[in-house]
């Protein structure tokens, strides 16, 4: 699964820190899902999706090995 | 009662099992006691030769172990539930692998090393629980390092 994670955050002007910390999860965790080490669960794609105020499928995207 | 409220009365006490875990305070106390457990069996094995003290010091070492597997992280969040599973499920089948081939390699070296034939013995309750755990322990530390 693909995500644009990263360009989200950047348009926001957020940092991993800051955007963990609004969503309740480690720094580590968004550094992991950034990278493609994670998959997160649909509860924090939604969490997720509230603070870039997107969908979810705007930023998270199956790619042909799902 | 119905089977179906029976069914759901079980499944959310599984739930909040699921969730049990110790405060993080309990990461610390659980290594201390761990240290001083193996501090206390290696001064025992060199001069004190005391078999209360060995027992209770091998024990000692399973508890503080225990504590260190479930006490929580500073943020316990998806991703470490699911790197905690996957060190529980890992130490799992690599505990049940090394006690089974175990008494294999211990007879194969001791004819190599002592020159002679020995009973085929297995691995004891302590040896088990204790592979079980630090794998455990160790395991996750290691998935965690890999997620910084």
């Amino acid at each position: 699964m693909k995500n644009k994670l990263k360009i989200e955050r950047a348009i926001l002007d957020l940092t991993q820190d800051e955007l963990a910390k609004k969503i309740g999860v480690s720094r580590q965790t968004i550094n992991s899902i950034e990278k493609n080490r994670y998959i997160p669960s649909t509860v924090l794609a939604l969490k997720l999706s509230t603070v870039f105020q997107k969908s979810v499928n705007d930023f998270f995207e199956l790619n042909d090995e799902d | 009662m119905t089977l179906k409220s029976v069914l759901e009365c079980e499944r959310r006490s599984l739930e909040r099992m699921k969730k049990y875990q110790l405060p993080i305070q309990f990461r610390k106390i659980g290594f201390a006691i761990l240290i001083i457990s193996f501090i206390s069996l290696f001064a025992n094995r060199f001069s004190i030769n005391n078999l209360e003290l060995k027992t209770v010091a091998k024990y000692g070492m399973l508890v503080g172990l225990l504590l260190t597997s479930l006490s929580k992280e500073k943020i316990e969040d998806e991703l470490v539930r699911n790197l905690r599973l996957q060190s529980y499920a890992f130490a799992f089948i690599v505990g049940v692998i090394i006690t089974l081939t175990n008494p294999f390699f211990s007879y194969i070296t001791d004819i190599f090393i002592k020159g002679e034939k020995v009973s085929w013995y297995g691995v004891g309750d302590w040896q088990i629980l204790w592979l079980l755990l630090s794998i455990q322990v160790f395991y996750f530390e290691f998935l965690k390092s890999l997620h910084k």
